[in-house]
């Protein structure tokens, strides 16, 4: 039931040099299991987010493969693929990024539990129980996204994701944008999430010490290739 | 000297389906070659004064106090006086460079951008500031980076650009929201440096805005610690880091990598209605009977601090 990259690579076009690309990693290998934490850590621009978004489908590698289940992700059927992408979410960087900004917070929330079936009057008391477990009050949901701090919107973003009860989800750098006694909750949260659903983390981050707390496994990417700590 | 800014009970509300009190008679005032870390819970108001001080709040934001930026009240002055001002005598640097920063313009041209809009002079001119201005922050020889477009160069990169372009007129008060969020170690200790150099002719006074407290302690003379749209503490870089005196203040040190990451326990009140008292009794460890019914005032202690407190005096 794991997830895993097997000897990835993805280059980018060079859009001032015709013909030239610029390889972000290459030959990476990598396997989550569920209710582990895998830390990434690497320099700015090292790579780090594109391993990220390669890993939970939402860009293709140059070469390699991504496993879900055991199986190429890029040879999956529509269900098995709709499944993969379902339980293998990410939450950005930017929170602001995850909701529509001409829609409430409690209308975004809607449409994710409309598009996987939860009937209208059981959405109510889902939505509660989320708010309750990323640590925020009801009232948020009457506002637009420019309307809440970066802080808040965080949780919210975290609180999306787990609305889609996935089995994975890639944390990009989750808690940057936090003060640091909101990112020990965020911390010790998904720490609790974890053990209490089994899900699996790819946990990105510049900040060591977070790393080290979250992580059972670390890795770093250096000159586009990665380094597991206590393998050779 | 007089201070180079100086806010006196500046309050903020948004007014929309319901009311929020997002920054509650907020003062505190900036010399120039100051720093000052303003830091704090998010959501607690930060971003909202700096967008009140620089007149970028939207419509629907109800402002009062004063806000006082070298002798002349800002809230009253006219749209046209106030972005005159913006960008030339007061700038504000975002937290996030590669959307502040446009993506299809050399980095040159961005930094010299500021010149040409103020009318400050030729594109000669500007161009030659520019080129002045990346030598003086050591990017030597500036013939290699102006050419540059954003995505040539890395985030750390980028935010000393969009530094300079913020700066380049000289302004008297920078304000820099998050201006190291999410860059590695080392991208980190070049935006200090950069900011440091900036108030290091004790003319341009800085309000840094940040969750890094280590990026605090560093560089800012000063911090002001906010918590529910008010500041609760407000005193001397060693004095605050060595004797944190609100409880608040304890709590947010506590929750540091370096003590375990043990946060404090629940969440901020609503800005909606925030509770009669202290604001952040129902948190608070040391909280008696009397903190939950009247609201304590921002009060100095006897080491010159001011905390916002009944237990603490
Ligand atoms: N346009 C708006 N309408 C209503 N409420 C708003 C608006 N803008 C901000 N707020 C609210 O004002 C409060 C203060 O927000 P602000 O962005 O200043 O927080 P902050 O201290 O900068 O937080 P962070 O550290 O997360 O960036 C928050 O409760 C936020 O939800
Ligand atoms: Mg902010």
């Amino acid at each position: 039931m794991s997830l895993s990259a097997d000897r990835l690579a993805r280059a980018y076009r060079n859009g001032f040099l015709p013909g030239s690309r610029r390889t972000v990693f290459r030959d990476l290998s990598l396997t989550i299991r569920p209710g582990e934490t895998f830390g990434l850590m690497g320099n700015s621009g090292a790579g780090k987010s594109t391993l990220g978004r390669v890993i939970a489908g939402l860009e293709p590698p140059t070469a390699g493969r991504v496993c879900f289940h055991g199986r190429d992700t890029a040879l999956m059927n529509r269900s098995e693929y709709r499944a993969f992408r379902r339980s293998v979410q990410v939450m950005f960087q930017d929170p602001s990024a995850a909701f529509n900004p001409k829609k409430t917070i409690g209308t975004s929330y809607m449409e994710v539990l409309d598009l996987i079936g939860t009937p209208r009057p059981a959405q109510k008391a889902v939505i509660a129980g989320i708010l309750e477990s990323v640590g925020l009050s009801g009232e948020l949901l009457g506002r637009y996204p420019h309307q809440i701090s970066g802080g808040q919107s965080q949780r919210l973003a975290l609180g999306r994701i787990l609305l889609l009860d996935p089995e994975y989800i890639v944390l990009d750098e989750p808690t940057s944008a936090l003060d640091v006694s909101v990112q020990a909750q965020i911390l010790h949260l998904l720490k609790e999430l974890q053990s209490e659903r089994g899900i699996g983390y790819l946990f990105i981050s510049h900040d060591e010490a977070v790393v080290r707390f979250m992580a059972s496994r670390v890795g770093r990417i250096e000159d586009g290739r990665l380094v597991i700590e206590g393998e050779a | 000297m007089n201070p180079v800014l100086e806010i006196d009970a500046l309050s903020v509300t948004f007014c929309g389906k319901q009311a929020v009190h997002a920054v509650d008679r907020v003062s505190f005032s900036l010399g120039g070659g100051e720093i000052l870390a303003l830091v704090g819970e998010t959501g607690c108001g930060k971003s909202v004064i700096a967008h009140a001080v620089m007149g970028l709040l939207p419509g629907e934001a109800q402002v009062s106090g004063r806000i006082v930026f070298k002798g002349r009240d800002l809230l009253a002055l006219s749209e046209r006086e106030r972005s005159a001002m913006r960008g030339k005598d007061c700038a504000i640097v975002f937290q996030d460079p590669s959307r502040a920063l446009n993506p299809v313009h050399r980095i040159g041209r961005q930094i010299a951008e500021p010149v040409l809009i103020h009318g400050a002079g030729s594109r000669e001119e500007a161009h030659r500031r520019a080129a002045a201005l990346l030598e003086r922050m050591g990017l030597s020889p500036p013939g290699n980076y102006l050419p540059l477009y954003p995505c040539q160069s890395s985030g750390g990169m980028n935010q000393r650009f969009l530094i300079a372009a913020s700066t380049i007129l000289d302004p008297s008060l920078v304000i820099a929201d998050e201006p190291t969020k999410g860059l590695d170690p080392g991208r980190v200790r070049e935006v200090e440096d950069e900011l440091v150099r900036l108030t290091g002719g004790g003319r341009t006074a800085l309000l840094l805005i940040t969750h890094d407290l280590a990026v605090a302690r560093r560089i800012a003379d000063r911090i002001a610690v906010m918590y529910a749209g008010e500041i609760v503490e407000l005193a001397e870089n060693d004095a605050f880091f060595d004797r944190p005196s609100h409880p608040y203040s304890r709590g947010l040190l506590q929750s540091l990598p370096e003590h375990g990451f043990v946060p404090i326990p629940g969440s901020s009140p609503s800005p909606v209605s925030p509770p009669p008292g202290c604001r952040f009794q129902a948190r608070c460890r040391d909280g008696k009977a009397v903190c939950g019914g009247q609201h304590p005032d921002l009060v100095s202690a006897a080491d010159g601090r001011m905390v916002r407190c009944w237990q603490c005096r």
